[in-house]
């Protein structure tokens, strides 16, 4: 596998900016011609996955499309029709695979979303809230200009601000963040634990197809891409969640737990996650926080599940064993090799120290975003089979206990339980989480396409040619 | 061994399906049909299907194989001689017990499939019917991914048993010895089988020294 040509590739899809602010910009075109004339002039502006040589720029800009976007773009009917189904039908329609039922159904979505009026997602990152808003200037003075696009919603999010410190915290406290997969080609320190393991138990990276459009994956492939192979080569998928997040709830639920876990609260907390509150692994450290794991990048996430059948240290059903089960399933981790999606996002709301009141529905949760080569059988297949449902790590149907629907179809349920695994150590033991509530709850988001620079530059001048 | 496995009786059964070009309605698309409908009355009715009532079964499927293909080069193109239907079914005991069952308690069922076989002789002679089933088989070597050595009704308890056993962990974890074990005491009262003849040490044992020895049983 030879390099990537980095500057043809979104930056967003090779590296996470790490720049505390964000604004997503939901877009409407209106007319193909201005909209065309909008995305050709949008193209020096728009951040590619060069190197940054002289640090980090002041703010950074991508756009990705919904298919209704693509639509509205003129693009040919060929080149259209051969996008794979989910991406033609969009996150709502995917519900029922989703999940995104009762609480979380799209009746209760935000109100940018309850139309079909998104058709492009335009993100901005930044260093400071004025480097945002000059940035989201100059992009509105074009759109106004060419008139090729209008602004139909916009979300800001931002890294969260704890004791005068940029933290890459969420609201229930979690150091978050850790852990997206290496890929072939992408120019990056390969570290111990975050690719796809080797038969002599080493680590390397997932294949480029993976990440990527129009490169083989890991089954030797290539991912089902639109045509022309150009309109595909370098673009990927992207999933965008906003999750709400129930703090107070959170909040209710881990204390009143605590008092019958013997471990105590912050115990309890890591073995949902997996992760203590400052990010260290429980399968590392299962008994305390461990400051100097958490910053050694060759071992925060360097660790398998081989010698911990039984979730003794890290609970079968914690979200990071759920979502990267790692060696968990056997066959030197070759199951999950097609299952690895790359993760991107922001908080966003402000955050309520641990000691204040705080309210289930005021404005605070996650903006995830997903990049992968193939919807269905990546983030899809991690939502309906590893959050939702448990039948792969033996669990029957129990979901992941902070991203799990527990509400369910109405909204009503409270039946949901999790065993947390343990040992006859009496500070260490099975605990039964019973009468589980909703802690997270989508409130809208859709599929994209996120196109290479070459694609964009065809979309621009309307010269697909899928013949 | 073959079609074995413990107590779990694998059955693999290919049934040539008639060609007939006078008939309205060809064979297999009327066996499609019938069993659509089944799908149907499951989905709008929660009706669970005929082989639901033969207790004993952990999975049942019924397919029309219409040919092979073979992905590949041309050279080993194959063809069935006609197309066949598939019948898997996963289930506790033996072979001639299960089918005695299917001839008694799904006639409807067997006849709306196999009427469309080639000499499926009907089940007015049960003896004949076996024989003619048997014929069909094919060995099975592999079975149902979920199917270990418990029966159906092993398996259901077994679910309920962990159901139950999660509900008293919930509400009792934290207590003080004393206390749970009292509420272990009563659980455990709940939890016992119904007495059975010829099953020793169940009748009037106190559950707490029964140690779930007829779970697994």
């Amino acid at each position: 596998m030879s390099k990537l040509d980095e500057t043809d590739i979104q930056g967003f899809v090779l590296r996470g900016y790490n720049l505390p602010f964000a604004r997503y910009m939901f877009l409407e075109i209106s007319h193909h011609e201005r909209g065309q004339e909008f995305i050709g002039r949008l193209l020096d502006l728009i951040t590619t996955g060069e190197h940054w040589d002289e640090g980090k720029p002041q703010s950074t800009v991508n756009i990705a499309f919904t298919h209704r976007g693509l639509i509205k773009l003129n693009l040919p009917d060929a080149s259209l029709l051969s996008f794979p189904v989910e991406f033609l039908q969009g996150m709502k329609a995917r519900g029922e695979i989703l999940y995104d039922k009762g609480k979380s159904g799209s009746g209760n979505w935000d109100e940018v979303w309850q139309g079909r009026r998104v058709h492009a997602w335009l993100g901005v990152n930044a260093t400071s809230p004025e480097a945002l808003n000059a940035q989201c200037k100059q992009l509105q003075d074009l759109m106004t200009q060419t008139g090729g696009a209008s602004v139909v919603g916009s979300q800001d999010a931002a890294a969260l601000k704890i004791d005068g410190k940029w933290t890459s915290k969420e609201h229930f406290g979690y150091t978050d963040g850790f852990g997206n997969p290496d890929f072939q080609g992408v120019e990056r320190h390969v570290r111990p634990g975050q690719g796809k393991l080797t038969k002599d138990g080493g680590w390397a990276p997932l294949a480029t197809g993976e990440l990527l459009l129009d490169y083989p994956d890991e089954a030797g492939e290539l991912p089902v891409a639109p045509i022309p192979h150009l309109l595909a080569r370098n673009g990927t998928f992207m999933v965008y969640r906003k999750l709400h997040q129930n703090v107070a709830t959170f909040r209710r639920y881990l204390d009143e737990k605590a008092k019958l876990y013997p471990g105590g609260k912050e115990k309890l907390a890591s073995k949902f996650i997996g992760r203590w509150r400052d990010g260290t692994p429980v399968e590392l450290s299962p008994d305390r926080p461990d400051p100097a794991i958490v910053n050694d990048k060759a071992r925060n996430v360097n660790f398998t599940f081989g010698k911990d059948p039984n979730g003794a240290r890290c609970p079968i059903g914690a979200h990071l064993r759920r979502v990267n089960p790692r060696d968990a399933f056997g066959f030197n981790g070759q199951l999950i090799n097609r299952r690895r999606i790359t993760r991107r996002g922001l908080p966003y709301g402000p955050y309520i120290p641990e000691d204040q009141p705080v309210r289930d529905q005021d404005e605070h949760g996650v903006i995830f975003i997903v990049l992968n080569a193939s919807l269905s059988r990546q983030f899809e297949f991690v939502q309906q089979q590893w959050i939702e449902y448990g039948n792969d790590s033996k669990l029957g149907n129990e979901k992941d206990i902070l991203l799990g629907n527990h509400g369910g179809e109405d909204g009503q349920n409270q039946s949901d339980r999790a065993l947390i695994q343990g040992t006859e150590d009496p500070s260490n033991p099975p605990f039964m989480c019973g009468g589980l509530p909703n802690f997270v709850e989508l409130r809208g988001g859709d599929y994209f396409f996120l196109p290479s620079m070459t694609a964009l530059r065809m979309i621009a001048s309307g010269t697909i040619d899928p013949r | 061994m073959p079609n074995q496995s413990g107590n779990v009786y694998g059955l693999t059964i290919l049934s040539p399906i008639i060609h007939d070009h006078k008939v309205d309605i060809s064979h297999n698309c009327a066996i499609r049909t019938y069993l659509a409908e089944l799908a149907r009355r499951r989905k709008e009715l929660q009706d669970p299907g005929p082989f639901a009532t033969l207790s004993s079964t952990h999975i049942a499927r019924l397919v029309v194989m219409d040919d092979v293909v073979y992905v590949g080069m041309p050279a080993c193109e194959e063809h069935l001689k006609s197309p066949y239907l598939v019948f898997e079914s996963n289930f506790d005991g033996d072979l001639d017990t299960y089918l005695d069952r299917m001839a008694r308690d799904i006639p409807e069922a067997v006849d709306s499939v196999w009427s469309h076989c080639v000499g499926y002789p009907g089940l007015q002679d049960v003896a004949r019917f076996k024989q003619y089933m048997k014929r069909c088989q094919l060995t099975t070597t592999f079975y149902f991914a979920d199917v270990n050595d418990k029966t159906v009704q092993q398996t259901l308890r077994a679910l309920q048993m962990q159901n139950a056993l999660a509900d008293f962990i919930e509400k009792n974890q934290g207590k003080p010895p004393a206390e749970l074990q009292k509420a272990f005491a009563i659980f455990l009262n709940t939890q016992r089988p119904e007495p059975r003849p010829g099953m020793p040490g169940i009748g009037g044992m106190p559950c707490i020294e029964t140690k779930m020895e007829w779970h697994s049983q």
